[in-house]
């Protein structure tokens, strides 16, 4: 649904996104995830056909976006960073005022099904200026769905509002995923690793990684991590032993434990509890630590910024 | 099309909801009654009540009221961040243009069909010379479109409503004092060229008077393309910023 290919943007000899490729298949949520500046929302604008890409090519539901720009618009709805709305216009005039550009043909009962999607039917005689932040989000959403586009992108729909609208804006997002293919960005991980089917994380206008949550966390996990709980020995004991260990790289005291980091290898596990019985000490715990898609994330940025 | 008719029917809805709109139109209509009143007043006995009074005024008038009247149109939308989805809607900037162009003449057609009422007394109480007056309107609705058209252009140039009236005033006034520049140079044809690039020199001594000139139609209708023509390119270039 969504083909980018080598998409580039560059300010002066500034690379805002550089040479980004990425596919999207129909009814997928990906989510674009990357810090203040990582070039998400240049990106988004270059797909909606706001700004012409400086290289590169993408396909939008099979439309290249620069010579069919027209009928990549048809087919996707957006909703900017900045919520943008029309202060005296009424909910419902602003709604069917989009719906009419786009060509909507019962630009009415869409107005209506959309609002009541968005829980704003009742106020749609209010006028724009006097609905809450929440309420302004939501009328943007609302401006992306209701040409029923096959195609929505969201750029940071999440941001300046409460945790229970939160909460409810990552719900639809998720839910419009039945219907239309998403693609959203944010720079928050969890809400990434909530909604997503697959989210690329970039900075710097490049791609860093990306798959499902699931399968980023495995992928980019360098190496092992455990958790690993002893009796009967002191504190240092323990973790001298422990990082005696073949394949061990680290060992930090973790509550009344330890979080072991060590490289991948078969019977890892076996070993560290045949040499902690050995010294004669008790195993109380062994398990695994999953990283979260948050640690992954730093631990990228970090290596990033350090290469 | 149907991009410039959603978009012109939005504007339209805005000026009447529009503050400024409704104090501008109290404002022509207030300056103009009051000339009316004492053309018709000082005109008694002497001589005819002048047919072209109130385009003559409105001349001088469009000068500040049109860069008023239109400063909002694409400064707001840029400002506002709305430009963004109106860019990204399908239909091409040159309909989003020409639909906002359209609205500020419309309204400006209405505030026209309102000083009608002066003709309607003029009527009642003499015999005033009718196509003088016709041909001073329909000159004067061009002209307006005309200078609707620069307003519209330096909206698009700044998302800054004052700068873009400060502007606008600022060309439509060199444009209107054109001719009196004319008027000191002493070379006859230099003087006859700078005053008909101006937008007075197409009117006080043509449409005014009650001539209908093709080379005049065409002039207003020329600024006015290429003012929005300009416009349209200025707005393309949001996307490339
Ligand atoms: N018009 C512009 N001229 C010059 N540089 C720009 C322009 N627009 C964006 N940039 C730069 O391009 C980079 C990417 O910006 P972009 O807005 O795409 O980031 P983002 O990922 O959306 O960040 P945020 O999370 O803050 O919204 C930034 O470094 C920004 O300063
Ligand atoms: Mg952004």
């Amino acid at each position: 649904m969504i083909d980018v290919q080598n998409l580039s943007k560059t300010y002066g000899t500034f690379a805002a996104v550089d040479r980004l490729s990425f596919k999207a298949e129909a009814g997928e949520v990906v989510g674009l995830l990357g810090p203040n500046g990582a070039g998400k929302t240049t990106t988004m604008r270059m797909l909606t056909g706001f700004m012409p890409p400086s290289a590169g090519s993408a396909r939008i539901a099979g439309y290249d976006i620069l010579n069919d720009s027209l009928e990549v618009r048809r087919r996707v709805g957006y909703l900017p960073e900045r919520v943008p709305v029309y202060p005296d216009m009424t909910v419902q005039g602003y709604i069917q005022f989009w719906a009419n550009l786009r060509g909507v043909r019962d630009a009415r009962r869409q107005t209506e099904r959309v609002l009541e999607s968005v829980h704003l039917l009742e106020r749609r005689k209010t006028l724009i200026r006097n609905l809450s932040k929440g309420m302004r989000q939501r009328l943007g959403l609302a401006q992306a769905l209701v040409h029923d586009p096959p195609v929505v992108i969201l750029d940071e729909p999440t941001i300046g509002i409460d945790p229970q609208q939160v909460i409810e804006v990552r719900q639809s997002v998720r839910a419009l995923g039945e219907k239309h293919t998403v693609l959203f960005s944010t720079h928050i991980l969890s809400e990434a690793e909530q909604v997503c089917d697959r989210v690329i994380i970039i900075n710097h206008g490049r791609i860093l990684a990306q798959g499902t949550p699931a399968t980023l966390r495995q992928q980019l996990q360098p190496g092992d991590h455990l958790y690993v709980q002893i009796s009967g020995a002191s504190s240092a004991a323990g973790q001298r032993l422990l990082a005696e260990i073949e394949g061990v790289q680290q060992v930090q005291p973790q509550g009344i434990g330890f979080h072991v980091r060590a490289a991948v290898r078969a019977n890892l596990r076996g070993d560290i509890a045949q040499r902690v019985v050995q010294a004669g000490y008790q195993l109380e715990e062994l398990r695994p630590v999953a990283m979260t898609l948050e640690d992954i994330f730093l631990d990228l940025l970090g290596r990033e910024e350090g290469a | 099309m149907n991009g410039t008719w959603v978009v012109f029917r939005r504007e339209v809805g805005q000026y009447f909801a529009s503050p400024i709109a409704y104090l501008i139109a109290a404002a022509l209509l207030l300056v103009t009654g009051l000339y009316f009143n004492a053309d018709l007043t000082f005109s008694v006995g002497t001589k005819p009540a002048e047919p072209a009074l109130i385009p003559l005024l409105l001349s001088f008038a469009m000068v500040f009221c049109a860069p008023l009247l239109t400063m909002r149109l694409l400064a707001e939308e840029r400002r506002e961040g709305t430009l963004e989805l109106l860019l990204t809607a399908p239909v091409s900037d040159g309909a989003i243009v020409l639909g906002k162009f359209l609205s500020a003449w419309f309204y400006y057609t209405i505030l026209l069909a309102l000083t009608f009422i002066y003709q309607i007394i003029l009527v009642s109480i003499t015999q005033p010379d009718m196509g003088h007056t016709m041909a001073a309107y329909i000159g004067i609705w061009l002209y307006g479109g005309a200078t609707l058209a620069v307003g519209i252009l330096f909206s698009a140039i700044t998302e800054n409503q004052i700068v873009a009236a400060f502007l606008s005033i600022a060309l439509l006034f060199i444009l209107w004092m054109g001719e009196l520049i004319g008027q000191i140079i002493t070379n006859l044809e230099l003087a006859e060229v700078v005053r008909q690039l101006t937008l007075i020199g197409h009117f006080t001594s043509s449409f005014a008077v009650g001539l209908i000139r093709a080379e005049d139609i065409a002039y207003y209708a020329g600024i006015t393309a290429l003012m929005l023509f300009i416009a349209i390119r200025v707005v393309e270039s949001n996307r490339w910023r």
